[in-house]
């Protein structure tokens, strides 16, 4: 059943890798001759006559983009987590539902296999994908950035990881939701909701004190790229509280799992 | 004989919406219990809480004399379910599906896969979404049979059948009964309960009305005559028929007489037209359990 749900999912993880290697790659083979020209200096200078939210939602106030890294570290992050997410949460809410969606519940249900076991399969299976996106983008830009000039090779790792933590909180979160429907349609339109609302609502808690409260309702706090950055270290009680929340859902999911009526 | 298949006091409602009512059932070893009843009568509710598919609102399912439980994989193993549509997964070939089933079983099930898709001509090169509603049907009773499961439910299994695979398959599930497995058969077909049936269940509106043998049914067979003729009066008054319409010279009644004799006593009289219809099991409600 397992080595079914890596065949089945290869696809989408392809694709949704592809996505962002292709955005890498244009920015390995552009931002040299950006970097060399007079006008970083220009841009440089612009950018700091933005509004220092706009410049801390893309992290520009702590970093610099006159280098490929240092365009990772502000805008290019911010894409992984979002294109990690969205995938996370498309996964989520279609890896255990898709059967149910397809009806092939019917036959799989009729097997000698408990459900325990076909939740855990595929949530072992949409996990790894996960982690192997994050691993293969990881990769790519190392090679990527190795070969652009020097980095900060401890604090470049680091930043890799943080984006397995909000993604597998989206994941778990849009794997419990698809518990309570029988149709994929429904859930993917509220995981991508997840997704962009989390990132939005830590955008502007980043805005000032009055708002900073609701970084504790988005999932994205959890990918602590400014602490990252800024300390060169992961908090553990970041690390801590994704993967508790992930098992909280991956447990919840189970119980609603043992319970669903199937079709 | 042991009960293999025993339902006791089953009831399933969807919301206030009822799907069935206090079922009870007990299938011996070695039967072919037949369950019959119109669309939307309860059959695969019934089958659908037998296989855990859905939450039974109350009673419980006991496969010999033990209750089946959703995760119970030593009963799950025992049974081999034919749904009566079948959806498997498009992106397959009939090879890389029955590989597929045969993973989820401990002991070597290929020889019989093999000898099934040999009897039932299917072709495990084609890919599952270009099948035929007929192919489709015939992989899936592959799908049931392969492992071979004592016992067998099977929703609607001939439907999209031709009649020459129909055979193939009748003969499949009197193989089964002579190796003594246990076949629980939901139909609409009347004609196809009383050929290979021992038993008929009827269900209707979420009620088991009538737990029938066969032979006991077949006394009861029931046919509709329509006959045009002048002399409908005396027709009438010589077979004391239970007229259900009439216009003119035409009559349209139940028939419970062997066909042979019906005809012998019709041959008295001018007959200019005669229809002889067997009874759909819509009638046969209307007749019996009215």
């Amino acid at each position: 059943m397992f080595k079914r749900e890596m065949k089945i999912n290869f696809k989408n993880f392809i694709i949704w890798t592809s996505i962002l290697i292709a955005l890498f790659l244009v920015v390995f083979l552009v931002y040299p001759s950006i970097v060399n020209s007079d006008n970083m200096q220009m841009m440089d200078e612009m950018m700091k006559m933005f509004p220092e939210e706009m410049l801390k939602a893309f992290n520009m106030d702590i970093s610099s983009i006159d280098s490929a890294f240092g365009w990772l570290k502000t805008e290019g992050f911010v894409f992984v987590l979002l294109i990690t997410g969205i995938y996370s949460g498309i996964l989520g809410s279609s890896i255990l539902l898709k059967e149910e969606s397809d009806k092939t519940i019917e036959y799989l249900n009729s097997m000698p296999v408990t459900r325990k076991s076909i939740v855990i399969n595929k949530i072992t299976c949409g996990l790894l994908y996960i982690i192997l996106m994050v691993a293969t983008i990881g990769i790519f830009n190392f090679v990527g950035l190795s070969l652009s000039g020097e980095f900060n090779k401890k604090l470049y790792i680091l930043l890799s990881i943080t984006s397995i933590f909000s993604s597998i909180v989206i994941f778990a979160v849009c794997l419990f939701l698809s518990t309570f429907t029988h149709k994929t349609k429904k859930t993917l339109g509220i995981s991508l909701g997840i997704v962009f609302a989390s990132y939005f609502l830590k955008i502007i808690s980043e805005m000032g004190e009055s708002t900073e409260f609701l970084k504790y309702i988005s999932i994205f706090t959890l990918a602590d790229i400014r602490n990252v950055i800024v300390n060169i270290t992961i908090n553990p009680l970041v690390v801590a509280l994704a993967v508790a929340i992930t098992i909280i859902f991956i447990i919840l999911t189970i119980i609603r799992y043992e319970k669903k009526e199937l079709v | 004989m042991k009960n293999v298949i025993e339902i006791q006091n089953l009831t399933k409602y969807y919301g206030k919406i009822k799907g069935v009512e206090n079922l009870s059932l007990k299938l011996e070893e070695g039967e072919i219990f037949g369950f019959i009843g119109p669309n939307g009568a309860g059959k695969s509710t019934t089958i659908r809480s037998i296989m855990n598919l859905i939450n039974k609102t109350s009673g419980k399912v006991l496969i010999e004399n033990k209750e089946f439980n959703k995760d119970d994989i030593e009963i799950k193993e025992k049974i081999g379910y034919l749904p009566s549509e079948i959806y498997l997964y498009d992106d397959l070939t009939v090879k890389e599906m029955l590989d597929y089933h045969e993973s989820f079983y401990k002991k070597d099930i290929h020889e019989r896969r093999v000898e099934l898709v040999k009897r039932l001509e299917l072709d495990e090169k084609k890919k599952i979404e270009d099948l035929s509603l007929g192919n489709l049907k015939k992989l899936g009773i592959i799908l049931a049979f392969m492992h071979e499961p004592k016992i067998l439910i099977l929703d609607e299994p001939t439907s999209g059948l031709d009649p020459i695979m129909q055979n193939v398959f009748y003969d499949l599930l009197k193989e089964e009964r002579t190796k003594g497995n246990t076949i629980f058969y939901s139909t609409h077909i009347l004609s196809e309960v009383s050929k290979i049936c021992d038993r008929v269940g009827i269900i209707k509106d979420g009620n088991l009305i009538k737990v029938e043998k066969i032979e006991e049914l077949s006394k009861k067979s029931l046919t509709f005559v329509t006959i045009t003729s002048e002399q409908v009066k005396e027709i009438v008054k010589d077979l004391k028929v239970n007229i259900i319409s009439e216009d003119e010279n035409t009559i349209k009644f139940g028939n419970n007489l062997p066909h042979d004799e019906l005809i012998k006593k019709l041959s008295k009289y001018k007959i200019d037209r005669i229809l002889i219809e067997e009874a759909t099991l819509e009638d046969m409600f209307m007749h019996y359990y009215k």
